[in-house]
């Protein structure tokens, strides 16, 4: 419960040990490689630290201090501190923990980073902890596969959510368009719901994380996938962005725009429709309350997919209290307490004994999330991932501001990711 | 003549071993008010700048992070760099980058120290007021510019429209053509009021007593300005450029607030380079061989700074 933000000298702090931890990393000295599970040898005194991304997200903050809470009621012979970060800094952070052997036991990651994180060898290995646990059926195979790297299972889903397809109601309605389904209805209403002073649609596809994650969602419907990226399914997909640009139905903004903004945009009714994840709920009630909007599946070519977020659970290679620290994530999958947390926090589950509860699908917003997030699939490309990802965001945006061809863009991003795909 | 006068003294007091150890303890004492400079510098400079070439010299890389096995490869990182046609992009980019915002930025700078070098009323305040922009955050600043060239609601394109020129209208940040020039301007903005404090300063310390006797004997105001400011301005403005070239090198936050490197590649300098090999594609061993050469390419320039001020010294 006792939270804590990382402020400069924490980082400084960190920062030196790192420093000091690469000597002994790279000239040779042996640190120990994964610390094993030490023998308890009383069970009182394990403390656990728990660190998060959710510095600037009070709601997530909230609910994890929350569930923590609950936990060490039940159990007090454990102790758990939370410690937070902002979402930004939070990789840098943990490779400099690495560095100085100091990560808190219990990480929460993004989970198109896991695998990278598995890889860098921060994670503890927890096959044997999760075989004997014996729960990996109950999850959604997508979401699971984002805690398995080459064979051996580094953690559990904290939760999943996805993209969907979110339209203001009332312009749909008077400009007499249907909500799309298919990319030819999708151009259509593009078309149909631009006017003076909006946008057809919004999207993010900023030189981020963010750009790539909104794109995959069309370029997996396409047919295509990031192995084949510069296939037809790929030239379709990128083209349909391009095409939506250049024909003003989407502002060119979107360079420069992340989900949030695209979000805005669609709150202020400069665009029509908006692709966007379960975060945005909040917001849009608070936030736009005379906005009247309603979410729908995105429009698909070949595939009907979306693209799967979330976090996951890792315990920390070099953590002393890796028992202490497994039984806490162990605890958080109980169904009651799962499903407590995931109603605090907006998002969705990604077991499917809890997505049958009520709570989702009786709910016609969530029910839409849910449905999808059951067809979303992971970015689960290996250790590399986040450099074919920024490969992928310059082919966007030299396509869009129309630096390059589609082919020719999509040509030079495949050029560099094809040998990340091997390694 | 004088040194020969005083030796034989000194002889004397070493004479004794006593004295001599004296000495000694004095030379070795002048070392301990160095101390404590020395192990500063090295915990703070020469310790992490070792570990970073030792880093830049080993195969660092996600498989061989935590494992401590990163093979020494020599130079491998450099050569990987030195071809790598991202690397080289990201040089070019922050030469141009540097070369025009320190041309802007030394013009601006000068002309307002020139300016405010005359006397007149509210000069101090004025003074204070312009060094606000370079007191600013760099994320404030940058994100003040981010809005302002915005495409749909940014104040460029409305004043554009305002005066009739609204077909010229642009989104100018996620444009790759005009982009690197946006990063530039918000960079000058910050920089000049830096360039104009330091070039005041050294205006003030050029004695008057010469442009009064140069207007005597008949000189104008533009000769005035070549054969006296110019002249005794040469140490304080190539201090200045240099400065102001390390500075903006380095820069970093201003960009990445405002572009994070994009559109493509059209500002990724080499600080947003190394930041990406470094913490987005964990290639540790190249991103400390380019810190490594953008050091050295640096020190190389602060080395030429020393020298030209040694030559004009000893002149």
């Amino acid at each position: 419960m006792v939270a804590k933000k990382w402020n400069r000298r924490d980082f400084l702090k960190a920062s030196a040990f790192g420093a000091a931890g690469f000597v002994a990393a790279s000239s040779g000295l042996s640190i120990a490689k994964a610390s094993h599970p030490t023998k308890s040898r009383t069970r009182q005194a394990a403390t656990i630290q728990v660190i998060d991304p959710w510095a600037a997200a009070p709601q997530l903050a909230d609910a994890h201090d929350a569930q923590i809470a609950r936990f060490m009621e039940s159990h007090p012979n454990i102790v758990v501190e939370r410690s937070e970060i902002p979402f930004e800094e939070f990789r840098q952070l943990l490779i400099q923990g690495a560095l100085a052997n100091d990560i808190p036991d219990v990480v929460l990651i993004d989970n198109p980073d896991f695998h990278a994180f598995a890889a860098l060898g921060v994670l503890a290995d927890l096959t044997d902890a999760i075989g004997s646990w014996g729960q990996s059926d109950l999850y959604f195979s997508g979401h699971w596969s984002s805690t398995v790297y080459k064979g051996s299972n580094y953690g559990v889903p904290v939760f999943s959510n996805c993209l969907a397809w979110f339209t203001n109601t009332d312009m749909l309605e008077t400009a007499g368009v249907a909500v799309p389904t298919t990319w030819d209805e999708l151009r259509e209403a593009a078309a149909a719901l631009t006017t003076e002073d909006r946008f057809g649609l919004s999207l993010s596809a900023t030189h981020s994380e963010e750009g790539t994650f909104q794109w995959l969602a069309f370029l997996w419907s396409a047919g295509s996938d990031i192995p084949t990226l510069n296939d037809e399914g790929g030239q379709a997909a990128l083209q349909l962005w391009v095409d939506l640009v250049s024909e003003g139905y989407m502002s060119q903004g979107i360079l420069g725009w992340g989900q949030w903004d695209a979000k805005d945009e669609f709150g202020n009714l400069r665009a029509a429709m908006n692709m966007n994840g379960p975060w945005v709920l909040g917001s849009l009630r608070d936030d736009y309350p005379d906005v009247n909007w309603q979410v729908s599946p995105i429009p698909s070519d070949k595939v009907t997919t979306s693209i799967l977020g979330g976090e996951n659970y890792g315990i920390s290679s070099t953590s002393r209290n890796v028992e202490a620290a497994w039984e806490y994530i162990a605890w958080t999958q109980e169904p009651e307490n799962y499903k407590q947390f995931l109603k605090d926090v907006q998002q969705f589950p990604s077991r499917m004994d809890v997505a049958e509860d009520t709570y989702w699908a009786d709910d016609p917003v969530l029910s839409v999330f849910l449905a999808q997030i059951q067809q979303a699939r992971p970015r689960a490309y290996g250790a590399n991932y986040l450099e074919m990802s920024n490969a992928i965001q310059d082919a966007i945006q030299a396509a869009i501001s129309g630096q390059k061809s589609v082919k020719e863009a999509l040509d030079d991003a495949f050029a560099i990711i094809e040998p990340l795909l091997s390694e | 003549m004088w040194g020969t006068l005083s030796k034989p003294q000194t002889k004397i007091v070493t004479s004794s071993a006593r004295g001599r150890w004296a000495v000694r303890f004095r030379k070795l004492s002048n070392y301990l008010f160095v101390l404590p400079m020395m192990i500063y510098l090295s915990a703070t400079m020469a310790y992490p700048i070792y570990v970073n070439l030792d880093m830049s010299l080993h195969d660092l890389n996600v498989r061989t992070f935590r494992s401590g096995d990163a093979p020494y490869i020599k130079f491998d990182n450099y050569k990987k760099l030195i071809n790598d046609p991202g690397f080289r992009h990201a040089a070019g980019r922050s030469l141009t980058f540097t070369t025009i915002s320190l041309g802007f930025q030394f013009l601006i700078g000068f002309s307002l120290a020139l300016f405010f070098n005359r006397p007149f009323p509210l000069n101090g305040l004025l003074r204070a007021l312009l060094l606000l922009a370079w007191l600013m955050p760099a994320v404030v600043g940058g994100t003040l510019f981010r809005w302002m060239a915005d495409g749909d609601y940014g104040v460029f394109n409305y004043f554009l429209q305002s005066i009739g020129l609204g077909r010229y209208k642009d989104y100018w940040l996620l444009n790759p053509d005009t982009a690197l020039a946006g990063t530039i301007i918000a960079n000058v903005w910050v920089g000049a009021p830096f360039h104009m404090i330091l070039l005041y300063a050294g205006l003030q310390n050029i004695p008057t007593t010469l442009y009064e006797a140069a207007s005597i004997d008949g000189a104008g105001a533009i000769q005035r300005f070549i054969r006296i400011t110019l002249p005794m301005m040469r140490p304080v403005m190539l201090g200045v450029l240099l400065l102001g070239f390390i500075y903006t090198f380095k820069v970093f936050e201003l960009i990445f607030v405002m572009t994070g490197g994009g559109p493509v590649d059209a500002t990724t300098v080499l600080p947003i380079h190394i930041y990406r090999l470094t913490f987005a594609f964990f290639r540790f061993g190249e991103g400390a061989a380019s810190a490594i050469m953008l050091l050295l390419g640096l020190l190389l320039l602060a080395i030429g700074y020393a020298q030209l001020i040694h030559a004009e010294e000893a002149a």
